[in-house]
């Protein structure tokens, strides 16, 4: 925590950044707060926080009021991925954006599984050890075509359409959102059309998806969600060669269509 | 009864329970993080019983699902005790040494023979046979109820033959089991648990009790009545008559949300000075001669007791908008220009006062309420609170069986209103919509009020779904669009009563039940008519 407090220190002092996003306790629960030279008393009581949060979804808000500014922001290897893709879709510039990396504890290491903890720039922590384990998505594709219908009918038949999973997503950031597209999502009934509803957002995780698994976290009903996306982060692996948030200079597959002609630009 | 008037048990108990019995609750839409608790029950092996006229989203995931006619309760509930004592599956030891009045129950529920219930609930008797098993077999079973128990003319039987059904399995006192209402508002446990009925101080000390009358005689340096007040529905015929003049209304929108909509407005016509209290603009704040701000949870103090008895802090995190002030300052401020000054000057020291007057809360202090916050009963500063009530002794001693005859509801469909009504909620809206239809998202996802009907009603009537429909009942009528769907039997409509331009209130009937004297919201008769 020293260390980050230092570098949050530094590179306030120094004018390297307007601000430093990242979490502060308030009582004993810790809350998104953004540091800036005015309130670098508040460093003090910075904190990596037991759970994660979805910081970078704030700093997209804060960078469309201050484009030019830079901003500092605390950063597990989840959230490097996904502000990796933020930069792609040009949600965030890179270079206005500084990350300051935070190690995961052991027990998160643990509970999560995913390919990589580790970010880039490690400041607070150490650099634990992976533990990548896909036995549940091994699991459903065991299953006969029968059962795995019948599994996910029940799973997504749970929905109570609270819409979590979306906005708690660091790389849900389209303006209109399909699943609020009418009549294609029909209003006011849970749960939502099975499972259209639920594939609809399969299908637009597909070349995103970062594997952070706070979609399945925030879900009030347990569903396995992220097990459902891991699978299509793995088929455009497959199919495409691309591993969202894993590789810096690829361009992503959905932004290029037919001969490459249509790549968004800045 | 037991003597408490709560959730007996805890919500994360029910995870671990082997058979949970829903009735007259929507659960998923209306307590969704409750609904889950029930769906990790089942993903570990417990029976799921739903016993609801319409096919409601927790029905699917309902192992037995029994669609009663509407205000059949008592009938269904003593029909199941009923195989379940012939069967021989009562609690012998438990009936033996915690309860009294067994053979009156006995007595009773001998009249409602399988058949006969079938007869009256519409449900079959296969299907009675297995709830009775399931329930009374599990090694731990829960009974989940909401207000489509309570809002009928028969509220307090319903709740009561629920009781007997739980202690005649020994079901209360026991871990993941008991009988389990489930309130719909964060606070509505705790405003109960304060006092806020017409017979009770706070922790439900009777007014009519002169050692209680004493206590608070001295605590509060007053002479108090010692006569209940007035009920919400007697205070409204209270106006009519021009004994009560004045009505202050903190928090609440009658207008949309009782019953007999026509009536409560002449009432709110009539009365002579209005005072509404409320966040924002509502359907009863246009009667007002004085309208008064109150704040939202953001910006003040207190606590809230939810529906399982836990007394939770919340926390100010805003300075109030504009002229608004908590609750508790109008108040105060009223009370000093009255004459009776209240000296406090924060939130916590309303707490403190709570604790000295109130036993149950007599160990709960905001120093404590960090974190996960407390569970009454909480009697002294080292108690822990309490996970499920009635463990050793219930409240009251012993528990006492009632015998409980049917009755059918007030209105009976006739020639005339041919078709059936009930109310509920759907899952965007929050009652009368005075905060959830002020979201975007919320007013998005439901913009306006609708009428399920069974597609053979709408068959019958020629309706379409592009038709608008007139709803009529002896108090009044709507238009309202219909909403053609398998999920309400045939011959009933159901329609939740958040929306004011298609009030379901304009409908609904003012019988109440004798003794709690709530409204009978889940049953009148209607009819229809294609709007042309």
């Amino acid at each position: 925590m020293e260390a980050l407090k230092n570098k949050v220190n530094e590179l306030l002092e120094s004018g390297g950044i307007a601000g430093f996003l990242g979490l502060r306790n308030f009582g004993s629960e810790p809350f998104p707060f953004l540091f800036t030279r005015d309130t670098a008393a508040e460093v003090e009581k910075i904190t990596t926080g037991a759970v994660r949060y979805p910081l970078s979804k704030i700093l997209i808000r804060i960078a469309a009021v201050y484009p030019d500014a830079i901003f500092g922001i605390m950063c597990r290897a989840c959230d490097e991925r996904a502000i990796i893709e933020l930069f792609k879709n040009t949600k965030l510039r890179s270079d206005k954006v500084i990350t300051i990396g935070i190690s995961c504890t052991d027990d998160l290491v643990q509970a999560c599984k995913c390919e990589n903890p580790q970010p880039s720039n490690l400041v607070s922590g150490e650099a634990g050890k992976k533990e990548f384990d896909r036995s549940d998505v091994q699991k459903i594709a065991s299953m006969t075509l029968e059962q795995r219908f019948d599994f996910w009918t029940e799973q997504l038949g749970k929905c109570i359409k609270c819409y979590g999973c979306r906005n708690i997503c660091p790389v849900c950031f389209c303006d209109v959102c399909t699943l609020e597209d009418q009549p294609l999502v029909k209003r006011g009934e849970i749960p939502p059309e099975l499972p259209s509803f639920h594939l609809t957002r399969a299908y637009h995780m597909a070349g995103r998806c970062v594997d952070c698994g706070l979609c399945e976290e925030a879900c009030p009903v347990d569903i396995p969600l992220r097990t459902l996306y891991r699978r299509v982060r793995e088929s455009v692996k497959e199919l495409l060669d691309y591993l969202p948030g894993e590789e810096r200079d690829k361009v992503p597959p959905i932004q290029v269509l037919g001969d490459g002609l249509f790549e968004i630009r800045d | 009864m037991f003597g408490s008037g709560a959730m007996t048990n805890s919500i994360a108990e029910l995870e671990d329970s082997k058979c949970i019995f829903i009735i007259g609750s929507n659960t998923s839409e209306a307590h969704p993080l409750i609904a889950n608790r029930i769906l990790r029950a089942k993903a570990k092996g417990a029976k799921i019983i739903v016993a609801d006229p319409r096919k409601i989203h927790i029905a699917f995931y309902a192992d037995i699902h029994v669609r009663q006619n509407l205000g059949t309760d008592v009938a269904l509930l003593n029909g199941i005790m009923n195989i379940i004592i012939s069967k021989g599956w009562q609690a012998r030891e438990y009936i033996e040494a915690r309860t009294e009045n067994y053979a009156v129950l006995q007595e009773s529920v001998a009249n409602y023979p399988p058949e006969k219930v079938s007869e009256i609930t519409g449900v079959s008797v296969q299907d009675l046979n297995a709830i009775a098993e399931a329930y009374a077999k599990a090694p731990s079973a829960s009974i989940v109820y909401a207000m489509g128990i309570t809002q009928h003319t028969t509220g307090v039987d319903n709740v009561k033959s629920l009781a007997n059904l739980a202690m005649l399995c020994g079901r209360v006192g026991a871990e993941s089991c008991g009988v389990n209402p489930l309130r719909g508002q964060n606070n509505g446990q705790g405003a109960c648990d304060m006092g806020a009925l017409p017979n009770v101080y706070s922790g439900y000390q009777r007014v009519d009790d002169e050692e209680v009358g004493k206590k608070f005689d001295a605590a509060w340096g007053a002479q108090l009545s010692r006569k209940p007040g007035l009920t919400l529905m007697d205070m409204m015929h209270a106006i009519e008559e021009g004994q009560v003049r004045a009505l202050y209304i903190m928090g609440e929108n009658p207008v949309v949300s009782d019953p007999n909509r026509a009536h409560v407005e002449s009432v709110l016509k009539k009365v002579e000075f209005l005072v509404v209290q409320d966040i924002f603009m509502t359907e009863t704040a246009q009667y007002a001669q004085v309208i008064l701000p109150g704040v939202s949870f953001a910006e003040k103090d207190g606590t809230f007791t939810n529906t399982e008895r836990r007394v939770q802090r919340v926390r100010k995190a805003i300075e109030p908008v504009g002229n608004a002030r908590p609750d508790w300052q109008i108040i105060c401020s009223l009370s000093d220009m009255i004459g009776y000054p209240m000296n406090y000057n924060e939130a916590g020291e309303i707490q403190d006062e709570i604790k000295s007057v109130t036993p149950s809360y007599g160990g709960i202090t905001y120093a404590r309420l960090d974190g996960d916050g407390l569970q009454w009963p909480c009697p002294t500063s080292e108690h822990p609170g309490t996970k499920f009530l009635h463990k050793e002794r219930f409240t009251r001693g012993r528990g006492l069986f009632s015998a409980i005859a049917f009755k059918p509801p007030a209105e009976a469909s006739d020639n005339e209103f041919p078709l059936m009504l009930t109310t509920g909620r759907n899952f965007v809206h929050y009652h009368t919509g005075t905060l959830t239809r002020q979201s975007r998202s919320l007013d998005d996802e439901q913009k306006e009020g609708y009428a399920e009907i069974n597609p053979l009603d709408a068959h019958k009537y020629g309706i379409s779904k592009r038709d608008r429909i007139k709803v009529v009942s002896r108090r009044g009528a709507i238009e309202i669009k219909p909403e053609i769907t398998g999920r309400v039997p045939e011959g009933i409509l159901f329609i939740p009563f958040h929306f004011a331009e298609a009030a379901a209130n304009a409908l609904t009937i003012d019988a109440l039940d004798p003794v709690a004297k709530i409204p009978e919201y889940k049953v009148c008769a209607v009819r229809i008519e294609k709007v042309a």
